[in-house]
């Protein structure tokens, strides 16, 4: 597999690259790079209004990726957005200011990332809705009894389904079921979970699910929020302009019922393509056979930091995701990314945007190593090897 | 590193320097140059914004001379604090405005950092050379 993707041929400072940074953003497979090459070459024209053979070719491909997320998804209503960040405040706009009101409740956890948790502050500024945290316990799952507690009087319920910190997977299918009997509407952050399993969204009955390309092979700058239809019909547009209208007077205009109506303005069409062209991609993936191989191997990498005297922040149960979040004792974790860097080891720190949670761990910051499918058992080996010399060395 | 190394002296060594771990390891001995600000006296007001790591740092001037205190969590931001302090050492206000964060390119420095790290290095310059102005 890993010869499909050109990046990782390079060497970085002198040695071979060893990308762990994939819940950051993942490399993008020859096929993802050709086909945004080939519309830009061949095909490039604005799609939708024109009637001319390259806006059909453009349009063809544009629309193309929404019926290939419908399909892997099992999902009607699907509005191609900037990606995870934009789905969530598309939300936030779009239904939120049309269906929540002064003193409305909206549920939260610990766990989100900033994108899940600051549009919310927004939104509860400036229409006074109150804005309640699960909190996550000591073995870092989520407090379900005080989940239950804060349904009462819950509009809607805003969950992570994979942290991108701990690698922790949500009991998502209990935390819907409970909402949904309290009449609360859910959205799922799948930004983490979809790159790596199987999510049908009519079979998980969250209201809106939202997810970015480029954590699954495809390009930056796109993704995806899934809408039951129900809910679609409840969203009022976000942002008016082009290809959004029906017909626009000046004395006022009329919009579009589909999708079409949350995405204004030329969309991101040479993106579009090319993540379809990751979908299709990963068409050829067994996600099951992947997740257990990365776990397994998250899960040796843990036990070897450990070993070293590293805390890791994470439990790497079954449906957990290949993420290693861990620190030393004593050497800075920035310290430790800079030298893993020197020697080739693409790794994360900082706060991930996920700063709640990391106050609940009374950490400001952590190393995370994060795998995916062209990572190897030997490139973790090496990892283990660096970390030991180091530290030896440094710590 | 010994209290007569200069500036120069600093920009030739790390230029004979291919590895990045040997740059980065240098960088980290040069945190023993700083006067250290301790953790106590770290507030908003000696905190260098823009940087991921906790780094601090305070200017005073006495007798027409630059005296500066830092302190950072990390060592690797600690040894940039150390090279600024070297680049400070035993010059006059007016002086040390003419300096430039240039010679951290020299040096090889900004290539071996992240653009990150390279910005918490600008921003802890520009924020020792406005305190240098305020208290001229």
């Amino acid at each position: 597999m890993r010869e499909q993707f050109p990046i990782l041929q390079r060497e970085v400072n002198g040695y071979p690259l060893v990308y762990l940074d994939n819940a950051a953003t993942t490399q993008k497979p020859q096929v993802v790079i050709d086909a945004m090459n080939d519309y830009y070459s061949n095909s490039n024209a604005n799609v939708h209004r024109a009637i001319h053979t390259l806006a059909g070719e453009a349009t063809d491909g544009y629309e193309a990726c929404r019926t290939t997320l419908k399909k892997r998804f099992n999902a009607e209503k699907v509005i191609i957005t900037g990606g995870t960040t934009e789905a969530i405040n598309l939300v936030a706009h779009a239904w939120g200011k049309a269906n929540l009101s002064s003193g409305d409740v909206v549920v939260l956890t610990e766990m989100e990332h900033h994108s899940d948790i600051v549009p919310w502050q927004m939104l509860a500024k400036e229409l006074k809705i109150e804005l309640r945290y699960v909190p996550v316990k000591e073995d870092l799952t989520l407090d379900m009894e005080i989940f239950e507690a804060s349904l009462e009087d819950a509009k809607l319920v805003c969950v992570v389904h994979i942290s991108n910190v701990l690698g922790v997977c949500n009991p998502v299918e209990k935390i819907i079921s409970l909402a949904k009997q309290n009449g609360a509407r859910v959205l799922l952050d799948a930004a983490q979970s979809v790159p790596h399993q199987s999510v049908d969204f009519q079979e998980i009955g969250a209201d809106f699910m939202a997810f970015s390309a480029h954590k699954m092979c495809g390009p930056t700058g796109i993704g995806a929020l899934l809408v039951a239809n129900d809910v679609f019909q409840q969203m009022e547009p976000f942002m008016g302009g082009g290809d959004m209208i029906e017909t626009v007077s000046i004395h006022g205009s009329t919009y579009q019922t589909n999708e079409h109506k949350f995405e204004a303005g030329t969309p991101k069409i040479a993106e579009a393509i090319g993540w379809n062209a990751a979908l299709q991609w990963m068409d050829s993936i067994d996600l099951e056979s992947e997740h257990s191989r990365l776990l397994g191997l998250a899960r040796w990498l843990s036990q070897e930091l450990r070993s070293m005297g590293m805390t890791v922040y994470g439990r790497h149960d079954d449906n957990d995701a290949a993420v290693v979040s861990f620190l030393h004792p004593t050497m800075n974790s920035e310290d430790l990314a800079h030298l893993l860097d020197a020697r080739g080891f693409a790794v994360r720190t900082g706060h991930h945007c996920a700063q709640p949670l990391l106050e609940r761990l009374n950490i400001t910051g952590t190393v995370r190593a994060s795998l995916y499918f062209y990572n190897t058992k030997e490139e973790v080996e090496n990892f283990v090897k660096h970390v030991s010399e180091i530290l030896e060395r440094f710590a | 590193m010994s209290d007569l190394i200069t500036l120069e002296d600093l920009i030739e060594e790390f230029q004979d320097v291919e590895d990045k771990m040997e740059r980065l390891e240098m960088v980290f001995e040069l945190s023993e140059e700083v006067d250290f600000l301790e953790i106590e006296h770290w507030n908003d007001l000696t905190r260098v914004r823009g940087c991921q790591s906790e780094a601090h740092v305070l200017v005073s001037i006495e007798d027409d001379l630059v005296n500066l205190k830092a302190g950072a969590d990390s060592k690797l931001v600690q040894g940039l604090m150390g090279i600024l302090t070297i680049a400070l050492r035993d010059i006059s206000p007016s002086k040390a405005l003419e300096l430039t964060p240039e010679f951290a390119s020299e040096m090889g420095i900004l290539n071996s950092l992240s653009p990150s790290r390279s910005n918490g290095f600008r921003n802890m310059f520009d924020k020792v050379m406005e305190e240098i102005k305020e208290k001229m």
